[in-house]
């Protein structure tokens, strides 16, 4: 129970590192960008507005397309989880993490969700308070939405890791690691358009593979566009079960390989 | 003044032609690196065009708009981008932020060279950098091919001065912006980065039967409308908003005489004040 306890203060320690960096200077600088993030609600709302209104045929109605688009941009830090190891192996800043005594993964993990932190009330919470005052229905449609939040947290870290050994694994080509990852999870992992919006053929595909359930497992399920809820999360349980320890492996596999430049 | 201009112009080609050799040269030294690069700047080409696709694939067009004319839209956004890959990704040239931000604009106000044809020439990727642009060739011709488009030298001309103007237009957001990186070097170093996402962000979303105020914002105070939509609108021949099809040449000049207004301001106060980022063991502070 103690050592549980430990680490678990250990954990929260090395979260509030980031947290309290991101959030040092204030709120006035977050702000900018916070908006910007919000901005980028808008066209996709009015299109989903201008593809809905014709009376197209798809399962989906437009309120069920609104709180898809709303939930996704707000929760986006931890629906597709990026941590910055690619970047901080590059730049010779991972090497830090393996002079204290901490797991690097753990390490990892605390401080990317440390970092969305300063988030969740500057930019979260406001975004859904203004979506559900402007009508927008953001109540999960099955209690299935938070399992599912958490297998899409869990198995983002494990696909990170995995791009992460990539990045390793090709050394100097951490940039267009992280830009080839960053675009195949933008279309692949259902953050921006659900799949029940994509060709009927590919959509039921995707599902099925890892990204798929990453942002678009809980964001299907808390909109009711997952038709069998269960089977959504057991698919996620899945991919983790899988990824996990493969993750592990490479990652303990690539630490050898490791070249940092700095500077 | 015709001499001095056709030196300056001789001048530009002989320093492009010298990117380019270099540009091969790092393509033949690293031959997997380099096509790495290329083959992920094709892939997040792509995969960030296939999304608005995809709809308009499902749902048989956006509004108003055809499949096929989305698909002409996103391949033009595909060729600005790749028109401004070509001739500014290297050197930070269409990113000039970084270099005030960073204080390496004295690396540039050192060299026998003026400044504009550092500018004009150092940027030019023609192996590496040159993905996008094909990618954006190719989708076209399949979009003009299914719109059956009467392709003419005119039509031709008028495709590329619009890709002209446009990648003009993204030049003089990114510099206008990059200005503010004069007065505050740490916090502005990535502001061309954030302009020139905001803008790509919103580049590939079909404006057509969009409120007005949006369509609006999106073609004055955040320009992403000219990206795409109002110069592919108006090769097809339909001008939005019953505007003028001269309206993205008009915008850029605009732009343009307001970005080199704040950016000569700031080099006025640079020249003055300098930016000091670099301590003595080389790091950036």
């Amino acid at each position: 129970m103690h050592t549980i306890l430990w680490a678990c203060r250990r954990g929260a320690a090395m979260a509030a590192m980031p947290a309290r960096g991101a959030a040092n200077g204030g709120v006035l600088p977050l702000l900018p960008r916070y908006l910007l993030k919000a901005l980028r609600i808008l066209p996709m709302l009015f299109l989903w507005e201008v593809l809905l209104q014709e009376g197209a045929h798809v399962d989906m109605t437009l309120n069920q397309a609104r709180s898809y688009t709303v939930l996704g941009t707000a929760l986006s830090g931890i629906l597709t989880i990026m941590t910055p190891a690619s970047g901080w192996n590059y730049e010779g800043k991972l090497l830090n993490l393996f002079l204290r005594p901490m797991g690097v993964l753990r390490q990892l993990t605390c401080q990317t969700l440390g970092g969305w932190l300063p988030e969740f009330p500057g930019f979260s919470l406001p975004v859904i308070g203004i979506a559900a005052l402007l009508g927008v229905p953001l109540l999960p449609a099955s209690g299935w939405f938070f399992p599912s939040l958490l297998l899409c947290v869990s198995l983002g870290f494990a696909v990170d890791y995995l791009f992460v050994c990539l990045a390793i694994r090709m050394q100097g080509a951490s940039y267009q690691v992280q830009s080839i990852r960053a675009a195949l999870a933008a279309i692949l992992s259902g953050s921006v358009i659900p799949f029940a919006a994509m060709p009927e053929l590919l959509g039921n595909a995707l599902a099925y593979q890892p990204f798929g359930s990453l942002a678009a497992a809980p964001l299907a399920i808390f909109t009711g566009l997952a038709p069998d809820p269960a089977w959504t999360v057991f698919i996620q349980m899945l991919w983790n079960a899988v990824l996990w320890p493969l993750a592990l492996f490479c990652f303990s596999h690539s630490q050898e390989r490791m070249v940092s430049y700095g500077g | 003044m015709a001499g001095k201009l056709l030196r300056s112009l001789r001048r530009c080609g002989r320093l492009m032609a010298l990117y380019a050799k270099m540009d091969l040269a790092w393509l033949c030294r690293d031959t997997k690196f380099a096509l790495t690069c290329i083959f992920t700047e094709l892939v997040s080409y792509l995969a960030g065009l296939s999304g608005i696709f995809l709809l308009a694939a499902r749902f048989d067009g956006v509004g108003e708009l055809s499949a096929g004319e989305v698909l002409f839209m996103l391949a033009y956004a595909a060729m600005v981008a790749g028109v401004f890959q070509l001739f500014f990704s290297a050197n930070n040239v269409g990113h000039i932020s970084r270099r005030i931000g960073r204080g390496q604009l004295d690396h540039m106000l050192i060299q026998p060279l003026p400044l504009h044809t550092q500018l004009m020439t150092e940027g030019f990727l023609p192996f590496t950098g040159s993905s996008a642009l094909l990618t954006g060739t190719v989708l076209l011709c399949v979009a003009a091919s299914r719109l059956g488009l009467p392709v003419s030298l005119g039509w031709l001309t008028r495709l590329l001065g619009s890709l002209a103007v446009t990648t003009g237009m993204c030049l003089g957001y990114s510099y206008l912006a990059s200005s503010l990186a004069f007065w505050f070097p740490v916090q502005a170093e990535e502001i061309a980065t954030d302009a020139l996402e905001l803008l790509d962000g919103f580049a590939t979303y079909p404006l057509t039967g969009m409120p007005l105020a949006l369509q609006t914002l999106m073609l004055t105070a955040v320009p992403a409308g000219l990206m795409a939509w109002f110069p592919a609108m108006n090769l097809l021949g339909r001008a939005p908003l019953g505007w003028p099809q001269t309206y993205p040449v008009l915008f850029t000049i605009f732009l343009g005489l307001l970005a080199g207004f704040c950016f000569r301001k700031g080099m006025m106060y640079y020249v003055r004040k300098g930016i000091h980022r670099y301590i003595r063991g080389g790091f950036r502070m």
